[in-house]
């Protein structure tokens, strides 16, 4: 009962590449596709047809989500701050960040249990307000769009919540790692529906695939 | 201009869509009548205490909440399955069974409202009480199937599973009772990465481990039962087994085994299933369509212990679907300069089973046409009257 195509949305930025790759390792067309190109849908005919949607990584749930794309790939800090109904298929293990709470070095010392109705800046608030939470702490969320590492310089929150890879933006920015909320990786994600309707296409893909992980 | 909002997830329905809305209820109507299924009207709202008896407590943030001037605290209804339980309790416990009921019903869940999901939706459903087995499971899907092929979807798949077998496993193994929660939400959530992890964390059989993880993504026909190892060892998954085989082979009886899958992963969010359950989707829709299944533990709820199964039909994706199906008839609008010449002409249309405007505006034969120009459903009948 499936027409014969396969979408598959991809995050442009710093996973774009080592995705290709993957794609490529599992057998799937990737002609062309690369951060430089403009072009922000690839489509190669075949058996099946295969189609990439090239979008911001933030936007990559909303389409598999609503069946526009029938998989995704995407970091784990994307769908935990989103919370979108989809399917969880592979951890891809690259792309490997953490969600960390940070606080400013002059504050070095302190515990988490006191950072009760302090003010939190992140672009994650989801992730932050539900991580303080669970450890039954109240805090004000402050919701920035990027370069938090400036907030609590300028005074605007007392500490942050965000995604380090390598810690060097923090320790540059003057500000330490107090705390791991969660480990991230890149994710391969399905629509529900499409996981069935195409599960022809889709079964052999996920098995090739988590082969070459547990290979790897 | 705030006076012109609506609420968040909300939605008014405009004469288009209504129409493809009382086609669609129309015919689902005839078919559940035709099977012997009786129309029953619930409150819109019930006591907390009613739904969340039905439906389990992890519901409460999807309810909308609100005193009533009693002080007890009300809910409109989240889905009409616990509401008919309720209404059978009540009123048909000393009936003939089993009784065949349907609704046709709008219901209220806040939830993050997008593209066919919003917080008020229309459902309409069947529930078979009073009747345990496979038959009627069977019954209950079959007409599923003939619902959705009567609205003419043809490209549409309704998925089975027992959720028995999921269960027995679990509840057969050493896990211990919150891993088993936590894992049942990692399948509900369909996080196959955090499964896996899990599970290989847990002291169990490795056999058992693979069963679990592979579960949500076993598809296809009865044939997928068979690559499920670990069964064998667990009695009562054996029986769930053998029940949707059962059921499968009933379906088959019924004639509509092309459009039925197995599927594992088909696990329903709500805490009352006991049985056979099944889920209707369509490649054209990324979301379900149908779900349903058989809730035996959920009339005993409101005191009344009998087996029950039933489905609801999503009724704004189904018409996201199946839209402008229906060719529109013409429309005749009859004018003229004698009111009353006007209307016995409109009278004898409509007796003709006409659909008729009269110009109330009285325009004359060169404006009406003027006005109609661009409308090229309507048939324009001007009568001058000396």
């Amino acid at each position: 009962m499936h027409d014969n195509c396969l979408t598959i949305a991809l995050s442009k930025g710093t996973l774009l590449s080592p995705t290709v790759g993957l794609l490529d390792a599992a057998g799937l067309p990737t002609d062309g596709v690369d951060s430089e190109s403009r072009n922000m849908v690839f489509d190669y005919p075949g058996d099946p047809r295969i189609k990439y949607i090239i979008c911001r990584p933030s936007d990559v749930p909303a389409y598999v989500e609503h069946g526009a794309a029938d998989l995704g790939i995407v970091g784990k800090d994307v769908i935990v701050e989103q919370g979108k109904d989809v399917f969880e298929m592979v951890d891809l293990e690259y792309g490997y960040c953490r969600f960390v709470v940070a606080i400013p070095a002059g504050m070095d010392g302190i515990s988490l249990k006191e950072l009760n109705y302090k003010r939190v800046a992140t672009k994650f608030p989801q992730v932050a307000e539900g991580f303080f939470r669970r450890h039954g702490l109240q805090v004000e969320v402050i919701k920035l769009h990027g370069n938090i590492e400036l907030a609590p310089l300028m005074g605007l929150s007392d500490v942050i919540v965000d995604l380090v890879s390598s810690g060097r933006t923090l320790r540059e920015n003057n500000l330490v790692e107090l705390v791991t909320i969660m480990d991230s990786t890149t994710r391969l994600i399905g629509n529900r529906v499409s996981y069935r309707t195409k599960y022809e296409i889709i079964q052999p893909l996920l098995e090739k695939i988590q082969g070459m992980i547990k290979g790897a | 201009m705030r006076n012109r909002e609506i609420p968040k997830g909300l939605r008014d329905l405009l004469p288009d869509e209504v129409k493809t809305r009382r086609s669609l209820e129309k015919k689902a109507s005839q078919i559940f009548t035709s099977f012997g299924y009786e129309e029953v009207i619930t409150p819109t709202f019930e006591l907390l205490e009613v739904v969340e008896a039905g439906v389990g407590g992890n519901i409460r943030e999807k309810l909308f909440l609100f005193m009533d001037r009693e002080g007890g605290i009300v809910s409109l209804r989240p889905e009409m399955t616990v509401s008919i339980a309720r209404l059978a309790a009540t009123h048909m416990q000393d009936e003939v069974l089993p009784r065949r009921l349907y609704y046709s019903a709008n219901v209220f869940r806040h939830v993050q409202p997008h593209l066919a999901q919003y917080r008020e939706f229309w459902q309409m459903g069947i529930e078979l009480l009073g009747a345990p087995g496979a038959w009627a499971d069977a019954e209950v899907i079959s007409l599923a199937v003939k619902a959705l092929l009567d609205f003419g979807l043809e490209n549409f798949k309704v998925s089975l599973n027992q959720i028995g077998i999921f269960n027995s496993l679990l509840d057969d193994s050493a896990i211990q009772p919150e891993d088993k929660q936590v894992i049942r939400n990692l399948v509900e959530k369909k996080d196959l990465v955090e499964l896996s992890r899990m599970l290989e964390k847990l002291p169990i059989n490795d056999l058992l481990k693979e069963t679990i993880a592979r579960l949500p993504t076993l598809h296809g026909g009865l044939d997928v039962l068979k690559s499920l190892p670990y069964i064998e060892k667990s009695r009562n998954a054996v029986i769930a087994v053998e029940e949707l085989m059962e059921v499968y082979a009933a379906l088959k009886s019924l004639g509509v085994e092309e459009h039925i899958l197995v599927d594992m992963g088909v696990l329903r969010g709500l805490d009352y299933y006991t049985g056979v359950v099944f889920e209707g989707f369509s490649p054209e829709l990324g979301y379900g369509l149908l779900g349903g299944g058989r809730y035996d533990k959920l009339l005993s709820q409101f005191g009344f212990s009998c087996p029950a199964t039933g489905f609801a039909l999503g009724m704004d994706r189904l018409a996201l679907v199946l839209k402008n199906q229906e060719e529109e008839p013409p429309r005749y609008i009859v004018g003229g300069n004698n009111l009353q010449v006007m209307v016995q002409k409109a009278d004898e249309l409509r007796k003709e089973g006409k659909i008729v405007e009269l110009d109330v505006e009285g325009l004359s034969r060169v404006d009406l046409h003027e006005k109609l120009a661009a409308c090229t459903n309507y048939i324009i009948i001007y009568l001058d009257a000396e």
